[in-house]
């Protein structure tokens, strides 16, 4: 046994020394090297964990906020065309509206116009009747030769207003 | 004859003394060489944990990634529950190993230093400055105490001292009644064939991993030596010397980094049979 340790050089000194170099490095190892790589290794796999995590969260966020657009988008879309033929049926009721007013306001002025006229002709035929009478009142006097009082005028006017049927 | 009986005398057919040779009383080649390494690994350890951030800088990336897959190697062989504890132990092991081995290659291990010759330049180092430190007895007999007692301790703590005994000794799967006390010498036989395995285990451990890289130290001294060894002139031996190692030198990193995993391989695997509770195989 002895012979052995001396061939292959074993002593206890240095077995003690080699012992030592090695408990060293297991320590420092273990404690400022080993220790803190697996402590920052478990803090990134809960960091990636809490990530997948967050992305299966913003997912279903994401297509519930999704769905809800939709639903929001179809709701719009329906009060859009309710609005839409809402505003045709009105647009239409107060075309119609304005239409008859158009209309009642046009047969008011056609009315006024017809009125006017009406009265333009009676003014016209009064005149007409006025200038006709003198007519022939100077024409009787000139035919007969014989001064016409204002008593034959009144009379020959009055009996050709009454002839003449206008 | 390789060892001359009952002295330390280096054999002619080794290139490398089978002992660590004193550089000063207690201070052996390979133990500088040990401390040397153990340096570089601290060293290598403080860059990528200083600073460490959620997004890590480059020493940080490699030492997570190293950490990381050990870790999960450990925690396959000894379980989930075990593996915190016994990560530790595994891993520095794996480390120290592989970095001492690949460090017994670096130009200058095993050929830098005094023997045989005149000037500067000498024909045989015989007393070499840096030698591998795993190829010394002494640093893989006491990593493989330190590997035992880490094992003896987890042991304790999983089983406790009855439920060792239990576990190495009672009968096993779940055998109760005659069959049970039949069985039972045999059992106690296995036990002590188990106990006397388990006293092997840091001999074992040591000389396969010495035994490795003592023979790679002597596989490339004798290789860079053998256009002298075959009668070469001075240029062809030179040429030689730094041709043929070559093929050698990628066999010893296979080898190194080889010896490191079947190191603590087997320590996890000895962890993992004697933590392993008997109620756990059912």
């Amino acid at each position: 046994m002895e012979a052995a340790a001396e061939i292959f050089g074993i002593s206890w000194a240095k077995l003690l020394a080699q012992v030592i170099i090695f408990l060293a490095v297991y320590f420092i190892l273990s404690k400022y090297a080993f220790g803190p790589i697996l402590a920052i290794l478990e803090k990134r796999r809960e960091r990636i964990a809490e990530g997948e995590a967050n992305l299966a969260k913003i997912k279903s966020d994401l297509s519930s906020a999704e769905e809800k657009a939709e639903e929001i988008i179809s709701q719009a879309n329906s009060r859009a065309d309710g609005m839409i033929s809402e505003a045709r049926e009105s647009a239409a009721a107060f075309e119609e509206k304005e239409r008859q007013k158009a209309v009642a306001e046009a047969g008011k002025i056609i009315a006024k116009a017809n009125e006017a006229t009406e009265l333009e002709r009676e003014r016209l035929l009064a005149e007409l009747k006025r200038d006709f009478g003198r007519l022939v009142v100077d024409t009787t006097g000139k035919v007969t030769g014989k001064v016409l009082n204002d008593g034959d005028r009144q009379r020959i006017n009055e009996e050709t207003a009454g002839q003449i049927a206008l | 004859m390789i060892f001359s009986s009952g002295t330390a005398e280096i054999s002619p057919l080794l290139a490398v003394s089978v002992a660590a040779e004193p550089l000063a009383a207690f201070l052996t080649n390979s133990i500088f060489v040990a401390a040397v390494v153990t340096g570089l690994i601290l060293l290598a350890a403080r860059k990528a944990t200083t600073n460490m951030q959620l997004v890590p800088h480059k020493a940080q990336n490699f030492f997570e990634f190293v950490v990381e897959f050990l870790y999960n190697q450990v925690e396959a062989i000894v379980g989930k529950h075990v593996a915190p504890r016994a990560f530790p132990l595994l891993a520095t092991i794996f480390i120290f190993i592989v970095s001492a081995n690949w460090f017994g290659l670096v130009p200058g291990v095993g050929t830098i230093g005094w023997g045989h010759g005149s000037g500067f330049f000498v024909d045989h180092v015989t007393r070499p400055v840096l030698r591998p430190a795993t190829a010394d007895l002494n640093m893989t007999l006491g990593i493989a105490i330190c590997a035992m007692f880490v094992w003896f301790w987890l042991t304790m703590r999983e089983l406790g001292p009855w439920g060792f005994v239990k576990h190495t000794f009672a009968p096993k799967g779940g055998m109760t009644g005659i069959v049970a006390l039949v069985l039972a010498p045999i059992f106690f036989f296995v036990g002590v064939i188990e106990l006397i395995s388990i006293a092997f285990r840091p001999v074992s451990l040591s000389l396969r991993l010495f035994g490795n890289l003592f023979a790679g130290e002597n596989l490339l001294h004798a290789m860079g030596d053998l256009g002298h060894t075959i009668g070469l002139g001075p240029v062809p031996a030179f040429i030689t010397s730094v041709l043929i190692p070559v093929p050698f030198y990628f066999l010893e990193i296979l080898v190194g980094l080889l010896q490191a995993i079947v190191f603590a391989l087997l320590c996890a695997v000895y962890i993992k049979l004697s933590t392993t509770h008997d109620e756990e195989h059912h």
